[in-house]
């Protein structure tokens, strides 16, 4: 079974996220903040006459707010729940196959990045984080609270 | 009625249409389980419906058929071919009449008789039966059916139209933006125009395809409730009202479980068995009342009953036990919180499981389902008077009338529905002022509570605060609230989508949408502000909350109150539900306790508020006694003056206290009691302290019936053995002396007078003086 994965990046790492996951990569004609939202919510957007809500992936980290929180940043499409989110990305690399399956980490990530780590994949780029999408849309406070 | 009708015609031929080839291969195979339950179900909701619109021939045919098919399943009777071929003969017949109900033609029931005959186990006979399934006579085939035509069309199709529709609006709001900014745009405004005129009317063509009146769901109820009440062994009368509101289509199948469910759950736990009702001073038959109606984009469902209410302390009790809230959690809830608890997933106070509910479906799915649609659930309660359960369900899914407001750059939206009243900030029209942390404006002789926008988003606004504007917002309750925004904008209809669950949970917005050059805006949700911006809506609404037995609950809207110049001479008004009534006592009946002052009513001793030692003056002292169903409070007055009703709107007090604010009546100010905050200093911990509690068998009738009314009338809060543990007297009976554990003294009832009284604590039933001093002994006048 190889998997196709969008190769992006998210908080500065090259990670992966499973294609079948991702509806499609825009760029965000707009950003609406929602006050007193979870931090990780960065905001709402619309793709046509889709809502979508922004997910700032580097603050559901536990990192500080991406820096590029405004209309213009590029972001994944990805349905959960049957609700549209965006993820915001620092950018989109490449599709590429995966090589092995999901396997466990061995190491130590941290950051949040154990949270939305599905496993390790292997690709022609090298062992990448596969990213949970789900767990990304929860964000961190959220996953606490639960 | 004529909806209904054709409702059950439209159902009938579709159920006759599939039972087409069941009764064709029923007939080769007349043990055939399955087609015969299928056969069966037909002629049964055919003879449910007939009750209801009253043709008796149709009833007696199907009843007739729904009793043989009984038989055969029941296996006391075989399905042969005379049956089979009754049946069938029926069937045909039942169609026919349908078709000559729908023309408004007539039944022409004269050969039904035979018809049913034709059921009958006839012993090898075979001569009637073939006789039988001839149809009748061709001429009373009516014409063809003219009058009324209708399809029947999936929900999924009305969705994508109306989905369609909707999207058709936004491009049309975009195609306005565009063309306004165009240079020619006098050209296409005509046509444009007459294509928002076409748009707005398809729309609300597609919306009402989708309104249906909430009959069609409360139909069912009085059936349902008598066949629920039967079985339980309980006596409910079922009270409808408001079946002409109009609902979502599509709505009313999503609440129909909810509310089942919920009288399920009414008369199930609710009501109390006959015996009890009696005994609780009730009418036997409970009054189980439901009824809808609409408040602004919402309609709002109530099932209200007269049992036995939600013992909420069994409640927290039960949270805690199951590890749901802990002690520290349970001693800050409210009532309403502690209430609330049947909500939480695996909590039944059901002491019994029974068939009807208490099986592990709860309140909690009927929640969820309910918040699902954006609808709200919510029950109040007065324990031993009835519980009262509300479903707040929007009035449509998608398009609402709303006003955009903005804080800054930013726009937010208002649902018009809510909205009451614009106040701009330039018309001088509103006198803003401040009092310690709260905002009051004052809009001609109104005082509104207000909260700012700004503040409550925690956003930076960008005009300064005299010259924001106050859009008066009206809580689905009836209370009104200012609310101040930076600028205002248009009127607009717009399509709400959902929004995100993490977005919903900020309990601030209702939804999203998207304006005319497609950028989301936040739909604002009106409660979660009011709630946000910390008014006391609840306490408010909570004291029209009080409801007698089998009366309707009280409109929020309008409270009595009795307005009276306290002790201090100062002018107070007092919610009139809770003023049992006056009392009048000698001024030496009024004692100091340790903490606060008490006065001695009738034997009673209740606590005393509304009065200083230095401010009472004369031989007596006049009091309102105040009664929130279990406890009682005494409140002194010097003067009554007169009864006025309160329209929601005053100023709340800064501090928690016996005063929840002032009302303005006639023009004159007036403190407003707080009955909540009294009860809750004074109410519980006193009269708990005060009231001895004396179990006695529920099952003794003389008891019950002789001795409770003088037992009560010293002061006694009386129990039965279904309380454990401690109580401060026990009066047990010869055959029941288990009563007596537990308790701190015994009196136990002999029935003859000349008994030598070897038992110290035994007392001869008839003995009035020894009762009563054996009761008095107890009650710990101290």
């Amino acid at each position: 079974m190889n998997q196709l994965l969008l190769i992006v990046n998210i908080a500065g790492q090259m990670v992966a996220l499973r294609a079948d996951d991702v509806q499609s990569v825009i760029e965000l004609d707009s950003l609406i903040a929602v006050p007193r939202a979870p931090a990780h919510i960065a905001g709402l957007s619309a793709l046509r006459s889709r809502l979508l809500t922004v997910i700032d992936c580097q603050r559901s980290l536990g990192m500080e707010s991406s820096g590029n929180r405004k209309a213009g940043a590029v972001a994944a499409v990805v349905m959960h729940d049957n609700h549209a989110y965006a993820l915001m990305l620092d950018a989109v690399q490449d599709v590429t196959e995966a090589w092995s399956d999901p396997a466990p980490v061995r190491a130590e990530l941290g950051d949040g990045w154990d949270r939305v780590t599905i496993g390790m994949v292997e690709t022609e780029k090298g062992p990448l984080v596969l990213v949970n999408t789900a767990a990304m849309i929860a964000g961190q406070e959220e996953a606490r609270a639960a | 009625m004529d909806d209904l009708l054709a409702e059950f015609i439209a159902e009938s031929r579709e159920m006759l249409e599939a039972l087409g080839g069941e009764i064709v291969a029923w007939e080769e195979n007349p043990g055939d389980r399955a087609r015969l339950d299928s056969i069966f179900r037909f002629v049964h909701t055919v003879k449910g419906n007939c009750g209801f619109f009253d043709f008796p021939g149709l009833l007696a045919l199907s009843h007739a058929t729904e009793d043989a098919l009984a038989d055969v399943r029941a296996g006391r009777r075989r399905a042969d071919t005379a049956l089979v071929n009754a049946v069938l003969a029926i069937i045909d017949r039942i169609a026919d009449m349908l078709t000559a109900i729908e023309a408004g033609g007539d039944l022409h029931e004269a050969g039904d008789d035979a018809l049913i005959a034709a059921l009958e186990p006839v012993a090898e006979d075979a001569e009637i039966v073939e006789k039988a399934p001839s149809t009748p006579a061709p001429d009373s085939q009516p014409q063809a059916a003219v009058s009324q035509r209708s399809v029947r069309l999936p929900v999924e199709l009305l969705d994508r139209v109306m989905s369609g529709v909707s999207d058709m609006v936004l491009a049309r709001n975009d195609l306005a933006r565009r063309l306004r900014e165009l240079p020619g745009e006098a050209l296409v405004k005509e046509p444009f125009g007459r294509l928002s005129a076409i748009i707005a009317d398809v729309r609300d063509a597609m919306t009402r395809t989708r309104m249906q009146r909430v009959e069609s769901l409360f139909t069912v109820l009085p059936r349902l409730v008598r066949d629920l009440s039967a079985e339980l062994g309980k006596q409910v009368m079922v009270d409808i009202d408001g079946g002409d509101v109009e609902l979502d289509r599509e709505m009313i199948e999503i609440i129909r479980d909810p509310l089942t469910h919920i009288i399920r759950n009414a008369i199930d736990h609710g009501m109390e068995a006959p015996a009890l009702r009696q005994a609780a001073g009730k009418r036997e038959i409970g009054l189980l009342s439901i009824s809808a109606r609409q408040s602004g984009n919402q309609i709002l469902i109530d099932v209200v009953d007269d049992g036995r209410g939600i013992d909420d302390s069994r409640l927290v009790a039960k949270a805690i036990s199951e590890g749901i809230i802990d002690a520290a959690d349970a001693a800050r809830m409210s009532l309403r919180d502690r209430i609330a608890l049947i909500f939480e997933p695996g909590l039944s106070t059901a002491a019994a499981v029974t068939a009807i509910s208490g099986r592990g479906v709860g309140m909690d799915v009927v929640r969820s389902n309910v918040e699902r649609i954006g609808g709200a659930i919510e029950v109040d309660s007065t324990l031993g008077q009835g519980t009262r359960v509300r479903l707040r369900v929007p009035l449509t899914l998608t398009i609402i009338p709303a006003l955009t407001v903005s804080i800054g750059e930013q726009q937010f939206a208002l649902p018009r529905s809510s909205v009451e009243e614009i106040i701009e900030a330039r018309g001088g029209a509103v006198e803003i002022s401040h009092l310690g942390g709260a905002m009051v404006a004052k809009v001609r002789d109104r005082r509104l509570p207000c909260v700012v926008l700004a503040d409550i988003l925690h956003l930076q606004g960008s005009v300064a605060e005299a010259d924001r504007n106050l859009v008066v917002l009206r809580l689905p309750g009836g209370e009104t609230f200012g609310l101040a925004v930076d600028h205002l904008h248009d009127h607009e209809e717009l399509v709400v989508k959902p929004v995100a669950p993490a977005i919903m949970a900020t309990g601030l917005y209702a939804g999203t949408t998207l304006t005319d050059d497609g950028n989301p805006i936040l739909l604002l949700e009106v409660g979660g502000l009011a709630q946000a911006g910390g008014l006391k809506t609840d306490t408010l609404e909570r004291n029209s909350r009080q409801f007698k037995t089998a009366e309707k609950v009280q409109d929020t809207q309008t409270r009595q109150l009795l307005l009276f110049t306290g002790l201090d001479g100062r002018h107070r008004a007092m919610p009139m539900a809770v003023v049992d009534r006056i009392e009048e006592v000698g001024i030496n009946a009024v004692e100091f306790g340790p903490d606060g002052m008490l006065v001695v009513i009738n034997d009673r001793l209740l606590p005393l508020a509304g009065a200083e030692g230095d401010q009472m003056c004369g031989e007596t002292l006049r009091m309102f006694r105040l009664s929130d169903g279990e406890s009682e409070i005494a409140y002194g007055f010097r003067e009554v003056m007169d009864i006025a009703s309160l329209d929601g709107d005053f100023v709340h007090a800064n501090e928690p206290g016996d005063v929840a604010g002032t009302v303005l009546i006639h023009g004159k100010p007036a403190e407003l009691v707080d009955p909540h905050g009294l009860f809750e200093r004074l109410g519980n911990v006193r009269s708990r302290d005060l009231a001895p509690v004396c179990r006695m068998p529920a099952g003794d009738a003389w008891m019950q019936n002789f001795l409770r009314p003088m037992v009560e009338a010293n002061g006694y809060r009386v129990v039965d053995e279904s309380e454990e543990g401690n109580v401060d007297l026990a009066i047990a009976s010869e055959s029941v002396p288990e009563i007596a554990v537990g308790a701190n003294r015994v009196i136990r009832l002999r029935s003859q007078p000349d008994e030598l009284p070897e038992d110290p604590y035994s007392i001869y039933r008839y003995d009035r003086d020894g009762l009563m001093r054996a009761l008095r002994s107890g009650t710990g006048r101290r």
